[in-house]
């Protein structure tokens, strides 16, 4: 008579036990459904905007490329390495400056996904540093007097010098295929120093562009970026 | 999307086309300045009367002025200027010699030019004496040469 009811009170036990397990089941498997994973890996591109206006006018040529690599869900270690020459046509000035620069910063993205979707609207800091030359092609005094009208003068002065600066961006990335970005982005600079030459001035630092009176200039990137993937998160 | 860029590209435009600024401190390159004095008491301002200044071979740049200042442009691209004073008929030579310096100032300004090593010779018909007070013109808030007639 006990065997019987302890067999039964057994069979209870085990018959509850398979129920539970079967709700866990079936309710770790809805969680899966709702994450979307989204893929982690190095993004390698290049700046199209800097060729364009290479073709559009002779004073400027540039090239940058660029990578992120992502290092969070909504942090990306971003990096730009370039060469920028540009000739700078002021009222009683001309002068070419040329040399490279690489940019170090981290991009955080600020933008809620929907489904599957990599789209950013990201905010950044970059660390800028340059090494270039400026070179005086002429100058002509500034004589205010017509009385005895000043020449220009060809100086050929050229000047190795360097500078590095900070920059607070903002942008976005969209994927338009698969695995490949289309990117705008501006960024406001802030010199930190900047070597002057002797009896002139840095007017065009490369990666920095133009310096304005208050040490500060803006930039524009229009990146076209491929994304290699190393995984999913 | 499509508004955020139109924004953003306009923004940049806006941004990279602006100059700097015109240049505001005119006259940038110094004009020499000469102040006419009293031969007897030499302290005391003498208005020079039918002033005519012009330099060698130019026209003339004062015409029948009567004033005891005057202020005129050095030739930068030389290293002496020639000037003509006249003071009714009688015309006195007045020869400027200088190494001209190229100083840079801003972007808006570009150079300018100081007169270093500045010397004077005069002929000597109206004009009795003459002192120079500096030997370099960097600016003209003052006079450079005291003039005695």
């Amino acid at each position: 008579m006990f065997k019987y009811f302890i067999s039964i009170i057994t069979m209870f036990v085990v018959a509850e036990t398979v129920a539970q397990e079967q709700k866990i089941d079936t309710l770790s498997t809805d969680k899966d459904s709702i994450v979307y994973k989204s893929p982690y890996g190095i993004r390698i591109g290049i700046d199209i905007s800097k060729p364009i206006k290479g073709f559009i006018g002779d004073s400027y040529t540039g090239l940058e490329l660029v990578a992120d690599y992502r290092i969070k869900k909504r942090l990306f270690i971003a990096t730009e390495i370039g060469f920028e020459e540009e000739t700078t046509q002021e009222y009683y000035t001309n002068s070419t400056a040329k040399g490279t620069y690489i940019r170090m910063g981290f991009n955080y993205n600020a933008y809620e996904n929907w489904l599957d979707m990599n789209n950013e609207i990201f905010v950044g800091y970059r660390y800028g540093l340059s090494f270039f030359e400026q070179k005086i092609n002429n100058f002509t005094p500034n004589v205010n007097t017509s009385y005895f009208p000043a020449n220009p003068i060809i100086s050929g002065q050229t000047d190795n010098l360097n500078s590095h600066w900070s920059e607070l961006m903002v942008g976005f990335k969209v994927e338009t295929f698969k695995h490949f970005f289309v990117s705008a982005s501006v960024s406001y600079k802030v010199m930190m120093f900047v070597k002057e030459p002797d009896n002139f001035q840095t007017l065009f630092s490369p990666g920095f562009n133009q310096i304005f009176e208050s040490g500060t200039g803006f930039g524009f990137n229009y990146t076209l970026s491929y994304l290699i993937p190393f995984s999913k998160k | 999307m499509k508004k955020i860029l139109t924004i953003l590209v306009l923004f940049c435009v806006i941004t990279s086309c602006e100059k700097d600024d015109f240049c505001t401190l005119n006259p940038i390159t110094p004009k020499l300045v000469l102040r006419f004095y009293d031969n007897v008491n030499k302290t005391q301002l003498k208005n020079v009367n039918q002033l005519y200044v012009w330099a060698a071979g130019k026209d003339s740049i004062l015409v029948n002025q009567s004033t005891d200042s005057i202020s005129i442009p050095l030739n930068s691209i030389a290293n002496e200027t020639v000037y003509n004073f006249s003071k009714g008929n009688v015309v006195n030579q007045f020869t400027i010699q200088y190494t001209p310096q190229q100083i840079y100032v801003s972007r808006s300004c570009g150079f300018k030019v100081n007169f270093d090593e500045v010397s004077y010779i005069s002929s000597n018909t109206w004009i009795a004496d003459f002192e120079v007070t500096t030997i370099t013109i960097k600016n003209q808030n003052a006079a450079h040469v005291q003039i005695f007639h």
